[in-house]
């Protein structure tokens, strides 16, 4: 009796639900043959989706107001400048990387520059941050895709024990994540300022550097989520981060974080990530149109965050 | 005897000019190019196209000056604004790549009335006084379907990749290719994505419709895609079907190494990013005064298995197969549409 309800109070349990059926009924389309193949399609691209959700779950938690627009940026320039650095050597693999994350650290404190030193609303500096990313993206390739090592390449398309290498990496993160989230200090910081900033600021909480890492944090993951993604998919696009900025906040959101900041958790955005890529996929194998389409996943949406929420308010 | 050395140097500089400028009677006249995207290979290809071919034209002084502009979002209301400020500033004529069909309208209609030249291409607008140079996107879209027939005369599944879902190209190259399953009923399409002409889209979706899709004999797409689909395939260790490409270097790339490999067969059609200098001959014969209809059709760009190796060498690594069109095609252009 009482574990079903602990359960059923989890916030990111509705996104769990949803996936689990959009997964039965796109299966039953075969009959249950396509499984392997959907869940192994579904756990590779659920991990991009999974590593900029977690870095903007990170952001929303600290309150109303916050928010990063330029994650799409951030992965463009990222995946673009490390894969011209690397210049399809598998020594600079490294390298690459770590221009990744060396990138996501500038534009995450650039960001936060915007938002304290100017007063910006974040959803204005990080609008404005990503159109200095995205042109400096154009500057840089001026729309040439450029391979990844081969190495790098073989390493994200391919997998471990049935299980794709690229939701491993996510995994990982994830881990990382909650380890920061549930269990360290910081974590209960940003909670505290995304349930009330002036208490947080009264308590004697570091607000603003918690709020710098944050943003760091978050444009990191954009990075290197950007710099995978460009390996993945055989080489930088300049459109290739431009489904994941309405992405990283649907998944966010579905997953049962709070809007309003304050509360959140990881579980949620792996749940809500495969949902987003399964109610796709499901729409797709039975044939609807696109505008159908688009029509049925906000109607979805809209109904999951629903059953999420309405066990918030009863709270 | 300052003023007459003056004259003097003048008559001399005149006598210089003179022969040149009496080739085009256009060479004070300014065009500008209104842009609505640049954040693709294609559109950046488009760019530098017009930088080439407008920036030696302007050095030999057909033109005044050859300037373009982009708008920073895809969105029409911006375009527009960014219209009206050309009118502003003066320019002789506008070459426009239109966010809408039908949105830009007003600020189009304004600029004819200020007494200026549009011209629109790729994304053509609706509003009667411009000029549009429209790609056969619909017969586009059968080709594909003819040169299938050709290749598989036994038919069978097709999976469709569309564009950007919305925009009208998609919606006609989409027609065009039921027109020619109707006119190939051993044709069927089995599965439908879109794929947003972006290989990373093209190759989520694909491997989301995939395991529930039966055999595949061939797929059909916008250009853009087939790479991102051959990744896809390859991922769920599928046989690869026959995939029409999109002209994109790396998909012309994939082609070749699977042309080596194994004598894969298919071909490539798409638009050159270089109409956009089509548009900016055709706007510089009517600023000279030239009659020209309204509504122009350029030709698409095809590449077949035998001229794949000399399209791929003239192809920059990570672009698009391009190619840039002179006075002299788009006189013929003209031409053709009377």
């Amino acid at each position: 009796m009482n574990a079903p309800r602990l359960l059923l109070s989890k916030p990111w349990i509705w996104s769990f639900v949803a996936t689990i059926t959009v997964w039965i009924i796109t299966v039953l389309f075969t009959g249950g043959a396509s499984s392997l193949g959907l869940s192994q399609a579904a756990l590779t691209f659920a991990a991009f989706s999974v590593i900029v959700g977690i870095g903007q779950m990170f952001v929303i938690t600290l309150g109303p107001g916050n928010i990063d627009l330029s994650v799409p940026a951030t992965m463009t320039l990222s995946g673009t400048l490390a894969l011209k650095l690397m210049d399809v050597q598998d020594s600079m693999i490294v390298v690459g990387l770590l221009l990744s994350v060396l990138l996501g650290t500038v534009l995450g404190i650039g960001n936060y520059a915007l938002i304290k030193l100017l007063r910006i609303p974040p959803i204005i500096a990080t609008l404005s941050m990503s159109f200095i990313v995205q042109s400096t993206a154009i500057w840089a390739n001026r729309g040439l895709r450029i391979k990844p090592p081969e190495v790098l390449a073989s390493f994200t398309t391919s997998s471990l024990f049935g299980i794709p290498n690229v939701a491993i990496v996510a995994l990982a993160l994830s881990a990382i994540a909650w380890l920061l989230l549930e269990k360290s200090i910081y974590g209960r910081w940003i909670s505290a300022i995304g349930q009330s900033t002036f208490a947080a600021r009264m308590t004697g909480i570091p607000v603003d550097g918690t709020r710098l890492v944050t943003y760091m944090l978050c444009a990191v993951l954009a990075s290197i989520c950007g710099y995978l993604l460009a390996s993945f998919s055989g080489g930088a696009a300049l459109n290739m981060g431009a489904e994941y900025l309405l992405m990283s906040i649907a998944v966010v959101v579905i997953g049962g974080t709070a809007v309003a900041g304050g509360n959140s958790n990881i579980p949620g955005i792996w749940g809500a990530s495969l949902f987003m890529f399964l109610v796709v996929s499901m729409l797709n194998t039975y044939g609807f149109g696109a505008g159908f389409r688009l029509i049925l996943t906000g109607l979805i949406i809209i109904a999951v965050i629903l059953m999420a929420g309405g066990r918030q308010s009863t709270r | 005897m300052i003023i007459r050395k003056m004259l003097f140097a003048s008559v001399a500089v005149a006598c210089v000019v003179g022969p040149i400028s009496a080739l085009a009677d256009t060479a004070d006249k300014k065009i500008a190019l209104s842009n609505n995207y640049a954040g693709n290979s294609w559109r950046q290809a488009m760019l530098t196209s017009w930088d080439k071919i407008t920036k030696d034209a302007v050095a030999k002084g057909v033109v005044a000056a050859a300037d373009p502009f982009t708008t920073a979002e895809n969105q029409a209301t911006e375009q527009a604004a960014q219209i009206q400020n050309l009118i502003l500033q003066g320019y002789d004529a506008i070459v426009v790549n239109a966010a809408s069909p039908t949105a830009l309208n007003g600020a189009i209609k304004e600029a004819c009335d200020a007494g200026i030249i549009v011209v629109s291409f790729d994304g053509i607008v609706t509003e009667p006084c411009a000029w549009r140079i429209a790609v056969d996107f619909k017969a586009m879209g059968e080709s594909q379907l003819d040169y299938l027939a050709k290749k598989l005369p036994k038919g069978g599944n097709l999976l469709e990749i569309r564009g950007l879902a919305g925009v009208s190209v998609d919606d006609e190259i989409h027609a065009g290719i039921e027109a020619g399953v109707e006119k190939n009923p051993q044709f069927k399409i089995v599965g439908s994505v879109n794929g947003d002409w972006a290989q990373d889209v093209a190759q989520r979706a694909v491997a989301g419709i995939l395991p529930s899709l039966p055999e595949i004999a061939a797929v059909v797409t916008q250009g853009g895609d087939g790479y991102g689909a051959a990744q896809a395939f390859a991922a769920a260790n599928r046989p690869t079907p026959t995939i029409v490409m999109g002209n994109r270097e790396d998909e012309l790339v994939w082609w070749k190494q699977q042309k080596d490999k194994n004598g894969y067969e298919t071909m490539s059609v798409s638009i050159a990013p270089g109409v956009s200098t089509l548009a900016f001959w055709v706007a510089q014969q009517i600023l000279d005064g030239k009659e020209v209809k309204k509504d122009l059709v350029v030709p698409f760009l095809r590449i077949d298995q035998d001229n794949l190796e000399t399209n791929l060498a003239g192809t920059q690594k990570g672009g698009v197969a391009n190619v840039e069109y002179s006075l002299e095609d788009a006189q013929k252009v003209i031409a053709s549409a009377k």
